[in-house]
């Protein structure tokens, strides 16, 4: 994150707030044609993607994963045994939260439970278990974002799946998601917080790459079919190449966990 | 088609991997087939694939995919587990599973034991008082999930009942016979329905 602070460190006083000359700079190259991304990407170019299994030992499984300064840590809990007020059912149940730590965004905020990404990262990955294996119990997903550099909520879901197949919970197929900014006529993969905030949609998939089938789309603004189509391909294709990081960081880990025994 | 007799692979195979077709592979634990389509994983772990049984109409190799890790067991109808007695009532005594097979639970599970399932004979006649006190280490099979609160847990055979329990003077009894244990600090002969071991 550039941050622009004035001269010698004695004599001005910090601020969270980047120069406001340099914002307004911004904002007007944004729908330029040739406009370059902030960190040099193209557009078409996700952020490099680190993943590593058996990060949280008192989980029955977890994954931490980044995307770029993007952070996240996932453990999962269970099966086991629904609370007492839970009706029976003879399908195994997910519960999901996702919270944000108090350091994630650059401005200090109240770390509390973010319900709309808890209830799409619970959509996303319903789909993607195998529920009849556990009847009556519940597996309990949290995640928590440690740090928050934009495309959240899909680095949030590829985690939380690879934390699923830690704990070794039967799942149909590993899931990954990954986001894609709508700028003017651009549309660029893997956004960060400031082209998130200036976006004019955007689009996220969240991908069974095995199985080839979504198990979640989300759209916000205005699409045109042919543009849908556009972004999602752009965006499958992007999943894939993440499903084969995701499953090579399993192999690895399995590995170890052998050489061990 | 290849066919490997009890092998298991180096590499581990993740979900959502391709075992197979589900023409040539039948899928057994760890593995799931679509229709007239493949085999695919469904945990992390290793391939092994197991000759058919010898009766059986279906004569395909079964495919399984075995964790590498302890993963977490769930009691299912069938198994045996261990479990600690924490109630005893008139009909029914409560119980935490511990155990599952040979694995311990990360998180107890809840399972009652009804007085009809206590032994085979005479189960009308059951006491539950004399049967199992608050306390005691018991082998039992689970018959069914049981309702939204806790797992149907059953003793009735020879070699389920108390495993292990502490006498009133707190020594752990040693038992002399079918329904008796004895503690060897005071003597005295406490009623349960042991298991034979």
């Amino acid at each position: 994150m550039a941050t622009k602070r004035g001269g010698s460190a004695s004599s001005t006083t910090y601020s969270p707030w980047s120069n406001q000359k340099t914002r307004r700079q911004k904002r007007l190259d944004l729908k330029d044609p040739d406009w370059v991304r902030a960190d040099g990407r193209l557009f078409h170019q996700c952020r490099p993607a680190f993943f590593r299994t058996g990060a949280v030992s008192a989980a029955a499984g977890s994954a931490y994963a980044e995307l770029g300064d993007t952070k996240v840590i996932v453990s999962v809990f269970g099966p086991r045994e629904s609370k007492k007020a839970m009706l029976y059912s003879d399908v195994g149940r997910l519960n999901c939260n996702v919270s944000y730590t108090t350091f994630a965004t650059s401005v200090r905020e109240q770390g509390s439970d973010h319900k709309e990404y808890s209830s799409t990262l619970h959509k996303a990955l319903e789909g993607a278990i195998i529920l009849e294996s556990f009847p009556k119990t519940t597996v309990d997903v949290f995640a928590l974002v440690l740090e928050s550099s934009g495309s959240d909520l899909p680095l949030v879901v590829s985690c939380a799946s690879l934390a699923l197949a830690d704990a070794g919970i039967m799942m149909y197929d590993l899931v990954t998601a990954v986001s894609l900014s709508c700028h003017g006529p651009n549309l660029i993969l893997d956004p960060l917080v400031e082209e998130e905030s200036h976006q004019d949609g955007s689009l996220m998939v969240t991908y069974m790459p095995s199985r080839v089938e979504v198990t979640q789309l989300t759209i916000t603004g205005e699409w045109s079919v042919s543009r849908i189509h556009e972004a999602m391909n752009l965006c499958i294709s992007a999943c894939s190449r993440l499903g084969d990081v995701m499953r090579s960081c399993l192999k690895e880990a399995a590995a170890a966990a052998a050489d061990d025994t | 088609m290849v066919m490997e007799e009890m092998n298991q692979e180096s590499t581990a195979v993740t979900p959502g991997e391709i075992l197979g077709k589900a023409s040539s592979l039948r899928p057994g634990r760890g593995a799931y087939a679509v229709a007239g389509g493949d085999v695919y994983a469904s945990l992390t772990g290793r391939r092994s694939i197991l000759p058919p049984p010898p009766d059986s109409p279906d004569q395909r190799p079964i495919v399984e995919v075995t964790g590498h890790k302890a993963h977490g067991v769930v009691p299912e109808p069938g198994s045996t587990v261990i479990a600690r007695v924490k109630k005893v009532m008139a009909k029914m005594a409560s119980a935490d599973i511990m155990c599952v097979g040979e694995k311990s639970v990360r998180e107890k599970f809840t399972g009652i034991i009804r007085q009809q399932d206590v032994r085979a004979t005479e189960i009308d006649k059951v006491d539950m008082h004399s049967s199992f006190r608050a306390g005691d280490i018991v082998r039992a099979s689970v018959l069914s999930l049981g309702d939204a609160r806790a797992y149907y847990l059953s003793t009735a055979k020879n070699e389920l009942g108390v495993v292990s329990a502490e006498s009133a003077a707190g020594a752990t009894m040693i038992p002399i016979s079918w329904t008796e244990m004895q503690c060897p600090m005071s003597g005295q002969i406490e009623q349960r329905k042991v298991a034979k071991v």
